[in-house]
């Protein structure tokens, strides 16, 4: 006959109190069970509280940080402007603390995820034609200027002698860039990410960093800039 | 490395006009987390949730699933895909747990399954736990029914209860207990 350890699991439990230590039978253990399912099925009690989040968070940072000193890769990828962040170290620990194998695709970067990562290529439509997008003379050393070709619109701006062309479309929500000149930033209104003229994601809100901005080809013939854009359909 | 893919070609001189063969479109599959900032805020939710589904109360659900982060991204690679990110998160909230009936009461009173496939990336939540209580407290009688429901769904105390059964606060107490008694026999028969 079950009896004490439920009725006093079941108390605490109604008052949203931990869980007591106690050595219940099969008989009680499945009503303890049966306790645990009828109060996590009562509707709108099981979403964490925002604070809560907010300090795991912070806790995992600071963990994630002591961990950085000794035993994590932080590295720059060559040609590549993307911070890439790997976490490494402690695996083998860890795996025989909580008794879980850990695949081989955990370990190793697969082929597949490759297609994945944001980094920063050239637009290159299927079909496309050079356009006009302004004067040379209109583009000096370090300046940049804005341009919508109906298909696709973006930033052009001139470093020593080369142009370089990025799109003006945050990569996040798709909100129209606008060119802060002053700062040499490409900003959008939705959420205040920033990109530099060269596309790369400067300062962002979100939880995960936009990728930047796709960039465009561009040429200069007889003082006139061109950018290739996709081909309209007719 | 990415070949040609990131390669800017140029095409400084050349035709006016150009076009590539068009290739098969190809789904978008096998993604990535970015960092684990991303991975916590993904997933800290249904880990928090089916924490919650094991244990009923906040401070436990709580301080386990700090531990399913704690414990699972210090080693976890960013790289891996998003289903292998859940799939791992979710084995060690299964290690988790079982660590944490057995230091309380010495076995396991819930337990996480291994299988359930989520690679569809969706709900990672267990939910058949609802549908299970329903079915249970379809099948008691009404009293029994109307005692677990107004304590543990409608959050009533005792005296409330006991007060829309008209019934005294120790008969309320009695008869909770033994609706439980039942409810646990009858959920152990549809298991089985």
């Amino acid at each position: 006959m079950s009896g004490r350890p439920v009725r006093r699991f079941v108390d605490g439990l109604l008052r949203g109190e931990r869980t007591e230590p106690a050595r219940p039978d099969d008989i009680e253990a499945q009503e303890m069970k049966t306790a645990i399912e009828l109060r996590a099925a009562r509707t709108g009690s099981d979403s964490p509280r925002e604070e809560f989040v907010t300090d795991l968070h912070r806790r995992i940072a600071a963990a994630m940080d002591d961990g950085e000193q000794d035993d994590a890769v932080v590295r720059r990828l060559p040609n590549s402007t993307r911070r890439q962040v790997v976490i490494g170290g402690g695996l083998a620990a860890a795996s025989a603390a909580t008794g879980i194998v850990v695949g081989r695709n955990m370990l190793a970067r697969t082929p597949s995820q490759q297609a994945s990562p944001p980094t920063q290529g050239v637009m290159e439509p299927n079909a496309g034609t050079w356009r006009p997008v302004g004067a040379s003379a209109d583009l000096p050393k370090g300046g940049a200027m804005a341009f919508d070709l109906g298909s696709i619109n973006g930033f052009v701006h001139r470093t020593d002698a080369q142009l370089e062309a990025v799109s003006g479309i945050c990569t996040h929500q798709g909100c129209k860039l606008w060119l802060d000149a002053p700062d040499s930033r490409l900003r959008c209104p939705c959420h205040s990410t920033s990109f530099s003229l060269e596309g790369d994601t400067l300062a962002h809100q979100l939880p995960t960093a936009p990728p930047p901005l796709p960039k465009y080809e561009v040429r200069e013939t007889k003082g006139v800039i061109e950018v290739f854009a996709p081909t309209e359909s007719a | 490395m990415i070949a040609g893919q990131n390669e800017a070609r140029r095409p400084r001189i050349g035709p006016a006009q150009r076009s590539r063969p068009e290739g098969g479109l190809r789904p978008v599959t096998e993604a990535a987390y970015p960092n684990w900032d991303a991975v916590y805020r993904d997933n800290v939710t249904w880990v928090y949730r089916l924490m919650y589904s094991k244990v009923g109360n906040q401070p436990d659900a709580e301080d386990l699933t700090a531990e399913v982060f704690m414990t699972a991204l210090k080693p976890l690679r960013v790289s891996a895909t998003v289903p292998e990110v859940r799939k791992y998160l979710k084995m060690t909230a299964r290690t988790v747990l079982a660590g944490y009936w057995r230091d309380r009461m010495g076995r396991e009173i819930t337990t996480i399954d291994e299988d359930l496939p989520d690679e569809s990336g969706g709900e990672v939540i267990e939910s058949d736990a609802p549908d299970r209580v329903r079915v249970v407290l379809a099948k008691l009688p009404d009293n029994y029914r109307r005692i677990l429901e107004l304590r543990f769904l409608q959050a009533f105390s005792v005296r409330e209860a006991a007060q829309q059964m008209g019934v005294s606060v120790a008969n309320a107490k009695v008869l909770q207990h033994r609706a439980l008694q039942t409810a646990a026999r009858i959920s152990e028969e549809e298991a089985s």
